[in-house]
């Protein structure tokens, strides 16, 4: 039952003709909220008493980092997907999220490196976050180098699943290098079962950045999985009704 | 929303000699997504026109 659902609701041609209809919504809400909320973090918020307005980096920072390692865990669910129930456009979404995954991690290690500068006095520290950082966005260009070596797409993409689980292990690592390792950087300001240690007034502006960066984010996968459903499926008939 | 945390745009602009630091951030950010969003874009493009012109 639950692999006729998938199929059903997971075919590329579903997938391509669904994600259309929503894409021009999620674009310009994204853009809005992000948008609105760096500009209220960046200039309206206020100064904080330990930082300085170095501390504004953070409108920039938090989102990408967290994305990061959510489509990293994004990757790993749709790995499990492809391997247990053969879904193709599971294997797609992989390789699609892939390149946008490293760029996400890149935005977070540069704009955390340019935070370092003027907060920690240095713009690079062997600690165990950020060291974690930098071997995932080497695990996510080795996946991409690794998936274009093969011309055979369907080896590429088990492979790329498996090494993609295996690679998993490295995501609670960073979530939790903070809390295992003394390191640089502070402990999770935000978490699901404690009350924020942020203020409101800093707080809010976070939650829009982040939900305004996930928005754009998710529209970047959608146009990358559109690039791999066209390059993948340019033989079936239904791709002439979409290009 | 709070008020405008600076005095005047200058003061918005140098943020104390934190502006460079935040400045150079937002700007990373930018280009990153604006170049991404292009280059997808323009694959997306080139792929239609292909598979056009193939059939």
């Amino acid at each position: 039952m639950i692999k006729k659902f998938i199929h059903q609701f997971a075919s590329p041609k579903t997938y391509l003709f669904q994600v259309n209809k929503l894409y021009s919504y999620i674009l310009y809400s994204s853009i809005f909220i992000y948008a609105l909320s760096i500009t209220w973090g960046l200039l309206f918020v206020p100064e904080d008493f330990v930082q300085g307005n170095s501390f504004r980096i953070i409108y920039l920072h938090v989102p990408a980092s967290f994305l990061s390692q959510s489509l990293y865990a994004a990757m790993a669910i749709a790995s499990v997907t492809y391997l247990v129930w053969r879904v193709k456009l599971a294997a797609y979404l992989i390789i699609a999220i892939a390149p946008i995954g490293a760029m996400v991690t890149f935005i977070a290690l540069s704009s955390g490196s340019i935070w370092g500068i003027p907060t920690w006095g240095t713009w690079w520290q062997w600690d165990a976050r950020i060291t974690s950082t930098l071997i995932l966005f080497i695990m996510y260009l080795g996946l991409i180098s690794l998936h274009n070596s093969f011309s055979n797409y369907e080896k590429a993409d088990k492979l790329l699943s498996w090494l993609v689980i295996v690679g998993f292990v490295n995501i609670p690592i960073i979530k939790k290098s903070v809390d295992w390792w003394s390191t640089l950087h502070q402990s999770a300001s935000i978490t699901l079962t404690n009350k924020p240690s942020i203020d409101p007034s800093m707080l809010y502006p976070l939650i829009g950045s982040t939900i305004g960066f996930f928005g754009l984010i998710i529209c970047l996968v959608i146009i990358s999985s559109k690039v791999q459903i066209i390059k993948r499926e340019n033989t079936k008939s239904w791709i002439k009704d979409y290009v | 929303m709070s008020n405008f945390a600076f005095k005047s745009i200058e003061e918005a602009i140098y943020m104390n000699g934190h502006g460079i630091y935040v400045w150079v951030v937002l700007a990373i950010v930018i280009v990153c997504l604006i170049g991404a969003f292009g280059h997808y874009k323009i694959k997306l493009r080139e792929l239609k026109k292909k598979f056009n012109e193939s059939n």
